[in-house]
């Protein structure tokens, strides 16, 4: 049989017609007057596969918690949940499909620099935004619609070289910190905040993300004959640092922010984290009932103990359930306008854990603790409590 | 229908569908088309210069971060985007011949290396000379550009902009492969003694191939920027070099229509995959390694193929 050359020129359009449908992929509406969709754009491959799987697993808890309490407001919520793959052009891919889903609020991502991207569009379609970046920069920029769920570095940096000069009186210290946005944001402000109190900088040491071989870094930090090494790494790289650090023989103090004695770390550098202390904002160990009760379910639920960002990514949900409910209404710009310089206590929504203010810039403050690895467990040494200095409140 | 034919009615064909297929989307889509469109451009270069002249280069992502940070840093400061763009292209046509002398003297893996090194040198320049690139905390709010007064700021303007780049750069590579440069590349890719014994110059050429290629990817990066409106070094590493380098050899080297196939298929298809949910990256992973054994001279070849096959029907 003859085939026409009509017929193949339609059957080659309908196959270059492949295209358009691959990129067609996009949006079911997911919502409802009965439901309210939450979209979850955050690393669940890539190098921040660890924080983002914490993140989402809390997330459906929460979730989970309040659609069987009867929802916000009677609705029950539908998450989705979306892989940035870590990497900034995958994010602002993700967030882009998540909007055109028109989502009551955004949550994540972790990584600060998928978060800046990710921020001018949520900015743009006037959708709360709420994250678990540190980065200092985020809350920097004027946007109304973005909200963290832990300290910035802007805050949490100023406790730690507090509790440096006060509790360790530590002279001089070696910063040893990863060269991305959020190493560099918490290396400047820490600097910063460490020469205001007159400790010396013995040594300033950048290490790359994924880095597996931190023997030179060690040595490095060894001759600079610093008090304390001050560590502001993500979770693995904390890890070998640690190991490496109690190979070559480190035996000066060890000193973190959060991410340094997280629980991650602690299940990978075992007893090389032994001794390490540190500054944290949410800690699973906090001797706080409601925290403990978390940690207890999440670790019954998937078999594991969460780190911090699950407790963000739990309390994030609640945060929404909360405002949303004083409202008394779904409204995207109203939520912005009330959880700016507002508090949530336990006493009103149990779901945050601990008391929570955010200021004008959608920072988070709220106590914090001090904390030391014992015998491969994080232990909590003291309590800070909140700053109470809410800008622009 | 000879192969001539076939090829430009596949082009017509793209062509056709690259201008309906955003009108029945939504902004995601239109995103994914747009970033197509320019990954599209910036393989269309390493295609002249893998796939033609077969010299092989890890550094077209270094080209498009170039093309990204010069439009990024001169649009931000105040300079139009039309300026901007084609003083990315020019710059990276510069520097692009500069890279292209280690070819003189090395060739495949070795070149491979060479290359490699340079895209890691772009990164670290990009993030440590914070004084001129903003570093690791990257150039934010990059504008969108205006023609004639019309903002080219929504998704489906942006997208056609990057469309009527890709058009033109197309028409331009058209014109090369056809025209006496393209049979000197090919003559130098395919045996350059005998291409030197006829009087071209290999010298000129080799350093042509890397230039032209490179500017196409510091075009496609100067309109990479206002799409995303934030940039940081992060996107420009190693790992983008190798889905340029995927994107022709799965496509199909040294063809015209290879490169839009092989963008198509690493940029949207990972999107596609999504409702395997955990699995997307597995089963895109799995079916590039499978196509590359069935048709290891790309999706071109496996069309071509079905083509010859077609006509010899009865």
């Amino acid at each position: 049989m003859q085939v026409s050359h009509s017929l193949k020129v339609w059957a080659l359009s309908a196959g270059a017609g492949a295209l358009g449908l691959m990129a067609a992929s996009a949006v079911v509406p997911a919502q409802n007057a009965k439901t309210v969709l939450m979209i979850n754009a955050i690393e669940l491959s890539g190098g921040g596969a660890t924080v983002g799987t914490n993140w989402r697993d809390a997330v459906d808890m929460a979730v989970k918690d309040i659609n069987g309490a009867g929802g916000i407001l009677g609705r029950k919520i539908i998450v989705k949940h979306f892989d940035t793959q870590s990497k900034p052009g995958i994010s602002k891919a993700v967030i882009t499909k998540a909007l055109d889903e028109k989502p009551y609020v955004v949550l994540g991502p972790i990584y600060s620099s998928s978060t800046k991207v990710n921020m001018v569009v949520t900015r743009r379609a006037g959708v709360p935004h709420i994250v678990g970046s540190e980065a200092a920069s985020i809350t920097q920029t004027g946007n109304p619609f973005i909200f963290r769920t832990s300290f910035g570095q802007s805050a949490s940096m100023p406790k730690l070289a507090n509790y440096l000069k006060d509790e360790v009186k530590a002279k001089s210290v070696a910063v040893v910190w990863v060269n991305n946005a959020f190493g560099k944001g918490g290396r400047d402000n820490a600097v910063k905040e460490l020469k205001a109190r007159g400790i010396a900088i013995a040594a300033d040491i950048s290490t790359e993300v994924q880095q597996a071989d931190f023997s030179a870094e060690v040595v490095k930090a060894k001759q600079s004959g610093a008090d304390v090494l001050f560590a502001y790494l993500h979770e693995e790289e904390s890890a070998r640092l640690l190991i490496e650090l109690k190979k070559q023989g480190y035996d000066k103090q060890i000193v973190g922010e959060t991410t340094l004695t997280s629980q991650k770390v602690l299940d990978l550098a075992k007893d090389a984290a032994n001794g390490v202390k540190g500054h944290v904002g949410l800690t699973a160990d906090a001797n706080i009932p409601a925290i403990r009760e978390f940690a207890r379910r999440f670790e019954a639920a998937y078999g594991r103990k969460p780190d911090h960002n699950g407790i963000k990514g739990y309390v994030a949900v609640h945060v929404v359930k909360e405002i949303t409910e004083r409202m008394g209404k779904f409204d995207q710009k109203g939520f912005a306008d009330a959880l700016h310089c507002t508090t949530i206590t336990t006493e009103q929504e149990p779901g945050v854990l601990m008391d929570i203010s955010y200021d004008k810039n959608g920072d988070v403050d709220r106590a914090s603790f001090l904390v030391e690895v014992r015998d491969g467990k994080q232990v909590v040494t003291g309590v800070l409590p909140k700053l109470g200095n809410a800008v622009g409140c | 229908m000879n192969a001539q034919g076939f090829k430009r009615l596949a082009l017509a064909a793209i062509l056709a569908v690259a201008i309906l297929a955003p009108l029945g989307l939504k902004n995601y889509g239109v995103y994914l088309l747009s970033l197509w469109a320019l990954y599209a451009i910036a393989a269309q270069g390493l295609n002249l210069t893998l796939g033609y002249a077969g010299q092989i280069s890890l550094a077209q992502a270094a080209f498009f971060g170039i093309g990204a940070y010069i439009s990024a840093l001169a649009t931000t400061a105040g300079m139009s985007f039309w300026l901007a763009l084609p003083l990315a292209g020019l710059a990276c046509f510069i520097i692009g011949a500069l890279i292209g002398f280690p070819a003189l003297r090395v060739q495949h893996h070795y070149l491979a290396f060479v290359t490699l090194g340079f895209n890691v040198l772009v990164f670290l320049v990009l993030r440590n000379e914070e004084w001129l690139t903003g570093g690791t905390y990257g150039v934010a709010n990059i504008p969108r550009p205006a023609l004639f007064g019309l903002s080219l700021g929504g998704p489906l303007a942006f997208y056609y902009l990057c469309l009527a780049l890709l058009v033109l750069m197309t028409a331009m590579f058209w014109h090369i492969v056809r025209s006496p440069w393209g049979r000197a590349f090919a003559a130098l890719r395919d045996n350059p003694e005998r291409a030197a014994s006829l009087g071209i110059s290999i010298v000129t050429y080799t350093l042509l191939a890397f230039a032209i290629g490179s500017a196409a990817a510091g075009i496609a990066g100067a309109a990479f920027a206002p799409l995303v409106e934030y940039i940081d070094p992060t996107p420009f590493t190693l790992s983008l070099s190798l889905a340029f380098l995927l994107m022709v050899v799965v496509g199909g080297q040294g063809t015209l229509t290879g490169p839009f196939i092989g963008a198509a298929l690493v940029t949207l298809l990972p999107e596609w995959l999504r409702w395997t949910e955990g699995y997307y990256l597995m089963v895109y992973a799995l079916a590039v390694m499978v196509l590359m054994v069935v048709c290891p001279s790309g999706l071109t070849g496996l069309f071509d193929m079905a083509r010859r096959r077609w006509e010899r029907s009865p």
